[in-house]
């Protein structure tokens, strides 16, 4: 078949899953949140309320564009596709199971690209969604908007360091910045080759810094609704606003995805080393699954921080920490 | 197709970039710079240099420049009040220091410059095996081994340079009203 | 002066982290605890003879409204939400509302007006729910209000029961 359309079908395919996924666990999120306060949640919309996130993006559609006044029109648009866009890109080089061939096509691995530098990639357009949240705090002409824009930014410049203070380790033990390659190394068919394993300190880390990097709960000062009434995208409505929502969803999903590539060895099954692609893809989907629902279930468990305690937190506890685990990764490899 | 992407790219980072010293709002300076950076790393990605354009995006797009605009909001400069206009340059205020100041600030940056002109030259010269690389990612060991063998003197010149522009502007840029010329902060 | 001992913690609660395990297991085990939420709609709200929902007009078994459009209720409403016309009528009892109207938006379920009633004819039903297109459609006549003797039993046996107390 012809290459272009290979590529073209792969990347309809996980772009369509990627959106139809954050649609998802929008309702999960109220699914779940309801489950542990014993209610039902959502259950009107089609069967068990799968229909909700459809009727929420009509609903959404329907809302009335408010843009305030004195606020900056033009950075007041860009700032949602801002954070929307970066948190979707990433999912390109996330590789979700190995060869596929299906009706006799060779569609090669599933994955929109495999980049030789897929980490550093998913770090660098990642950390560009910080500007959708800081942007939009600051053109909305907003108090509220602007201390969660300022808030936002520097709790994710902080837990980015730690983040890849970390995904060095990562990279470090594998040699390679291909997140492949990085698969590839823990599929061994024996999970304790896992670097969840061989590094688990990293990943307790490395599972908290996404928190702040998404702007989750327990760390989610850009919104802070006690505090800010909802932060940066308090002056928001309609589809900008569902633009931001679904940044966020996207940006948990890819994290949820990276660190099920990182630590539990991606799509590799255990005890089964080429296993087929089907079954590599339901593995892959279990372990990112697994921490998807952990975003969910921390928010609906964990009180917030305060914010000196989480800028303490990021530099005097994790940073340290993740280079001292850097370090000793580092000494290790070379002795070895 | 490529020269074509490459001539928007450029395009727009001339563009932006002459949009970062025009406007008058600090924040719409920050947004061009960044445009500016985004379409840079277009250019080296057009080049073949992936890792180049990562970099570019992860230390500038998402580090540098989010500094940038914190601090700029935190700031909160909406432009000179006409009090920093009426001649208390801040730069010549206290005469003596001003002088060390600019001693210093020529000696490192006339020391970096030698510095990495000199690590130019020898960039210019394709010889010892150390031509860089024009396959991105695979010759990027070749890229760290020059980088932090040869050419580590022009490297850490460079760094040199940056650190005493960083200076300069936080001496340029501080606010003169809270300190008197004898130093002392004002009760 | 108050001095207040703070708890000393020990290693675990300072690491935070077994806590949070802890917490965590806690959200899990309820997630398939039975729910306490009340489905509404399919499954409605239990009501008695003292619930005060909608007010109602009784029926005699005639057919026939028991009001006699005094108009003590329109007086005793609070919200001003009942107007009546009377007219005669050749029954016994005279009288009888030629229109008795509640305004629906303007009832506030206060109940004066089942206690205005000299006649035994205006009960608070346990109709509760109230949805329209229209405001003109909350303006109940006498053709929405009245309820047959039967329906308005128990209430009117509760509000006899209370009323012997005085
Ligand atoms: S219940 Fe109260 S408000 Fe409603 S009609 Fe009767 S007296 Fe008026
Ligand atoms: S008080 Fe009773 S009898 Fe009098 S008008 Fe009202 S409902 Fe009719």
């Amino acid at each position: 078949m012809n290459p272009f359309l290979i590529i073209l079908i792969k990347t309809s395919v996980i772009y369509g899953g990627l959106i139809g996924a954050a649609a998802l666990m929008t309702l999960a999120e109220r699914k779940f949140s309801a489950w542990m306060q014993l209610r039902h949640g959502p259950n009107r919309v089609g069967p068990w309320g799968l229909l909700q996130p459809l009727a929420d993006g009509i609903k959404f559609i329907f809302k009335e564009e408010l843009c305030p006044d004195g606020a900056n029109p033009w950075i007041f648009r860009l700032a949602p596709i801002l954070s929307a866009v970066p948190a979707m890109l990433t999912v390109a080089v996330i590789p979700f199971a190995g060869n596929v061939t299906l009706f006799g096509v060779d569609f090669g691995n599933l994955s929109i690209t495999d980049l030789d530098i897929g980490v550093l990639f998913l770090v660098a357009i990642g950390g560009l969604s910080v500007y959708g949240v800081i942007l939009g705090g600051w053109a909305s002409n907003s108090k509220y908007s602007l201390l969660g824009g300022l808030r936002a930014s520097a709790q994710m410049i902080s837990y980015e360091l730690s983040l890849i203070l970390i995904i060095l380790c990562v990279v470090a033990m594998t040699g390679s910045l291909d997140l492949r390659a990085i698969t590839e190394a823990q599929n061994t068919g024996n999970p304790l080759s896992w670097n969840v394993f061989s590094q688990p300190l990293a990943f307790l880390i490395f599972v908290i810094a996404t928190f702040a990097e998404t702007n989750r709960h327990p760390f989610d000062f850009a919104e802070c609704e006690p505090e800010l009434v909802a932060g940066f995208h308090t002056e928001y409505s309609s589809m900008k606003f569902a633009l931001f929502f679904l940044g966020e969803y996207c940006a948990m999903i890819v994290m949820a995805c990276l660190t099920a590539t990182l630590f539990l060895g991606g799509y590799s099954v255990p005890f089964w080393e080429d296993a087929p692609w089907f079954i590599q893809l339901g593995t892959f989907f279990a372990k990112a699954g697994f921490f998807a629902f952990l975003f969910i279930w921390v928010r609906w468990t964990l009180p917030r921080f305060r914010f000196d305690q989480l800028m303490h937190l990021g530099w005097k506890v994790f940073l340290p920490l993740a280079l001292a685990n850097l370090l000793v990764t580092g000494a290790v490899i070379s002795l070895a | 197709m490529v020269d074509l992407l490459f001539y928007v790219a450029a395009l727009v980072a001339v563009l932006t970039a002459v949009g970062v010293v025009l406007a008058r709002n600090p924040v719409i300076s920050v947004v061009s710079l960044l445009t500016c950076f985004g379409s840079l790393a277009v250019i080296y990605l057009l080049a073949g240099f992936q890792f180049l354009a990562a970099i570019q995006i992860l230390v500038y797009g998402g580090a540098i420049m989010v500094l940038f605009l914190f601090v700029v909001m935190l700031l909160n400069l909406g432009g000179l009040s006409p009090e920093d206009e009426d001649g208390d340059d801040p730069l010549f205020h206290d005469r003596r220091r001003s002088a060390g100041g600019l001693a210093v600030a020529v000696a490192l940056g006339s020391a970096s410059l030698i510095g990495i002109l000199r690590g130019a030259r020898h960039l210019a010269e394709p010889a010892n095996g150390y031509a860089l690389p024009d396959e991105g990612f695979d010759a990027l060991p070749a890229l760290a081994e020059a980088m932090f063998t040869r050419y580590s003197l022009p490297f850490e010149a460079a760094s040199v340079l940056l650190l005493a522009t960083t200076v300069g502007v936080m001496v340029l840029a501080k606010r003169q009203r809270a300190v008197t010329p004898a130093g002392e902060k004002r009760p | 002066m108050v001095i207040v001992k703070r708890k000393t913690l020990t290693l675990a609660e300072r690491l935070y982290l077994p806590e949070i395990l802890r917490g965590m297991s806690i959200t899990f085990g309820k997630m398939f605890k039975p729910k306490i939420t009340r489905q509404y709609p399919e499954e409605p709200l239990p009501t008695n003879e003292v619930t005060r929902g909608q007010p109602r007009l009784r029926a005699l078994v005639d057919g026939n409204l028991a009001c006699v459009s005094c108009g003590l209720c329109e007086a005793a409403c609070p919200a001003y939400a009942i107007t009546i016309d009377g007219q005669e009528t050749d029954r016994f009892i005279e009288r009888e509302p030629e229109k008795f109207e509640i305004d629906m938006l303007r009832c506030i379920l206060c109940g004066f007006c089942e206690e205005a009633c000299p006649k035994e004819a205006i009960f608070m039903s346990t109709e509760l729910e109230l949805a329209g297109f229209t405001r003109a459609s909350f303006k109940y006549g006498i053709d929405k209000l009245k309820r047959s003797t039967e329906e308005l039993a128990p209430r009117m046996e509760y509000i006899k029961r209370i009323n012997q107390r005085w």
